[in-house]
């Protein structure tokens, strides 16, 4: 390797580079769930971020219930994201079903109000002080990799990543569920005339969008301060995101999730670029809806 | 028959406020407004503020009130956010008639809170926030400052550095005018005291970013052998945990913002020997009043020491009380002018407010990180006062800044 690319050594930008994608990692596990409730649904949720939030939260609460940091992590990894998609499961057959044919104003409205209800639920049960995911020790150390020494959460959150997009590529690939789901998104009417049950469709697909939310959470709030004004941070991200990718791709929330992260990480380390490197990943965004208004992997709307 | 009712309503009310004695409208309590940052990275502060409020208005009551009237205060949550913190002022002072304020956390609120004050002519104390702005560019007689501006702080920073061996320096500071009002102030001075010193790479994370390591890797990335933060609360806890994590302090000597609540907070993972600035840590401060407070609000709360924000909190409405009083009133303008070379004695000894920016000649406690102290969390050890006459910008320095700005 060579020491320096572009003025910076070769092992920072590494180092960055690793950095940027994990947290990447954690932003396409929670935009894919908002790109698959868009894809099937048509709904634009914007308590997406809500849900997120919550995983992170009770991410925190379910790792105290142990004594042993690691056994504390693996119930709130495990258990965080299935409870919020029985939050998914409750939202969708009580509210998000009425919807779904209404207006965009309509949509907006109510996923918007499910947001400020979450934000306020929260602030009761939490307050507005910050919390913390104590890790365990494996996970908060560092290995050296090819003489660069990286964090093991950060490899973590990659592998989990992988795993999250192969699992959902051979869902909506191989299986009838995803062969169904890809139908709906197509031609919902024709599902329904072949008699497939698609409230069962919706529901299913809400709960797993949820689950994501939660997971994305959960994953976050073992590496951030976990805190209100998570949700409204996180749904702006994860709305640029879906607008590079392509809304309702899931490799396109893939693409977009390491570009907004990596490019942030990165961006810092630029003695030019750092004042604006908040700005970079919206700039990103501006680029890809002048050239490619679908987005990068999406398709023009008919 | 609708109408006699009416006119004998009226007749009742009327005769209703008549009867109600004049003193006794008079002696009505003298209310407090605190605007109160209590969510997000400032909320860490918000209990020894309380507390610190709450010392204070017992003792005034107790010695018969300001002005022969109790007082009392209420409080509002302004969220970290500007726009409610100015909404909250305002409610508090046209809805709950406030006769004074107590300002935010935060600046970036302190600021939008600032010109409320102007606008219904109600004095405002700030004891957390302390942006330089406040009393340059956007200064108006209503508020008092009683908190080590940024020019004051990070001036008194680059003194305390500027001793060391160190000459690559990093800095990190939260991107709003808190940050960028501290390093504005702190780099030419630092720099004119130690001329071979350069400042090798600056990161400005958003104040709410709550994962920082991108950051710490991209300043480590640049090599420095000493870094400036400017990070503060729960923002600052963060980012030396996850320092730690990723080896910083192995690395790189650290000079941070080190006030009572955050060493409570970070605790046993603080490294020793760090260098640290503080506004007004009670354990370095010798005086009687503080002995007094130091007791009194162990009581209050609970056997919990107090922080630097309980003691200005406590300095601030003490500030108000001694304006009051000067003036003979707690009429808005009439304090704002009383405020102007008012001298009073305050927990951090005898204070006198300059009349051409209302900023109280109070300095900045700088020292070393120590574990070994006797109160169950790390502290602050060979404290030194750097007096704010050293570090301060003159009464013509800040006119020409004024002239300039507007």
């Amino acid at each position: 390797m060579p020491d320096m690319i572009f003025g910076v050594r070769t092992e920072a930008l590494v180092v960055q580079i690793i950095s940027g994608l994990s947290n990447g990692m954690i932003l396409f596990i929670m935009a894919s769930g908002l790109s698959l409730i868009f894809g099937v649904m048509r709904v634009t949720n914007f308590a997406h971020g809500g849900l997120y939030m919550l995983g992170a939260f009770f991410a925190v609460e379910l790792s105290t219930q142990f004594e042993d940091k690691m056994q504390g992590f693996i119930l709130a990894l495990l258990v965080a994201p299935l409870l919020l998609a029985f939050i998914g499961l409750g939202l969708e057959t009580t509210l998000f079903r009425r919807i779904y044919k209404k207006e965009h104003l309509l949509q907006l409205l109510l996923t918007f109000g499910i947001t400020l209800i979450i934000a306020d639920l929260a602030r009761m049960r939490w307050g507005g002080d910050i919390y913390r995911l104590s890790r365990p020790d494996e996970l908060r150390e560092r290995v050296e990799f090819l003489g660069v020494r990286l964090q093991v959460y950060d490899l973590f959150l990659l592998g989990v990543g992988v795993l999250i997009a192969l699992s959902l590529a051979y869902l909506l690939r191989f299986t009838r569920f995803g062969r169904v789901m890809r139908a709906s998104v197509a031609n919902p009417e024709m599902v329904g005339a072949l008699g497939i049950n698609t409230r069962f469709v919706s529901t299913s697909v809400f709960m797993l969008g949820s689950w994501l939310a939660g997971l994305g959470g959960m994953l976050v709030a073992g590496r951030s301060a976990v805190g209100l004004g998570m949700d409204s941070e996180v749904i702006v991200n994860a709305f640029a995101i879906v607008v590079i990718g392509g809304l309702g791709s899931i490799p396109g929330a893939l693409i977009g999730s390491l570009i907004i992260g990596v490019v942030l990480s990165v961006g810092i380390l630029s003695p030019q670029l750092v004042n604006y490197a908040q700005a970079l990943p919206f700039a990103v965004m501006a680029l890809v809806l002048i050239l490619r208004p679908w987005g990068l992997l999406g398709k023009p709307e008919r | 028959m609708r109408k006699v009712a009416l006119l004998a309503l009226v007749v009742v009310l009327v005769a209703a406020f008549a009867a109600f004695p004049a003193s006794a409208r008079q002696e009505k309590p003298i209310k407090i407004g605190l605007v109160i940052d209590e969510t997000g990275v400032g909320a860490i502060f918000a209990p020894s503020q309380i507390a610190g409020l709450e010392v204070a208005l017992a003792q005034i009551n107790a010695e018969g009130g300001i002005l022969g009237r109790q007082v009392e205060y209420i409080k509002r949550d302004s969220q970290l956010d500007p726009a409610v913190g100015a909404n909250v002022a305002r409610e508090m002072i046209l809805e709950d008639k406030v006769d004074f304020l107590l300002g935010p956390t935060s600046s970036s609120v302190a600021l939008a809170v600032a010109e409320v004050a102007l606008e219904n002519k109600v004095p405002l104390a700030l004891h957390t926030s302390n942006s330089v702005a406040i009393t340059t560019t956007n200064f108006n007689p209503y508020i008092v400052q009683l908190v080590p501006n940024t020019t004051i702080e990070a001036r008194s920073v680059a003194t305390f550095i500027a001793e060391l061996d160190f000459t690559d320096w990093a800095t990190i500071g939260p991107d709003y005018a808190f940050g960028r009002d501290s390093y504005k102030a702190f780099e030419p001075r630092f720099l004119e005291l130690k001329p071979d010193a350069k400042i090798v790479n600056s990161q400005w994370p958003p104040l709410a970013e709550r994962d920082l390591s991108p950051y710490i890797t991209a300043m480590l990335a640049n090599q420095p052998e000493a870094i400036y933060s400017i990070l503060w609360g729960e923002q600052l806890v963060t980012f030396v945990q996850q320092a730690n994590d990723l080896g910083l302090f192995e690395e790189a000597q650290f000079v941070g913002l080190f006030d009572v609540d955050f060493m409570k907070a970070i605790g046993d993972e603080l490294p020793e020997g760090l260098l640290g600035y503080s506004r007004a840590p009670f354990y370095a401060i010798d005086t009687p009043e503080m002995a007094a407070f130091v007791e009194e609000y162990l009581e209050v709360s609970g056997g919990v020491y107090p922080s630097d924000w309980g003691v200005m909190i406590y300095d601030a409405v003490m500030t108000l009380k001694a304006a009051a009083e000067a003036a003979g009133t707690v009429e808005g303008p009439a304090v704002s002018e009383a405020l102007g070379g008012l001298t009073f004695m305050s927990l951090r000894g005898e204070l006198t407010i300059r009349a051409c920016d209302h900023m109280a000649n109070v300095g900045e406690y700088v020292g070393i990180t120590t574990q070994d102290s006797e109160y169950g969390f790390p502290i602050l050890t060979d404290v030194r006062y750097i007096p704010a006459e050293e570090t301060w910008n003159s009464c013509e320095e800040i006119e020409a800044i004024r002239a300039n700005a507007g």
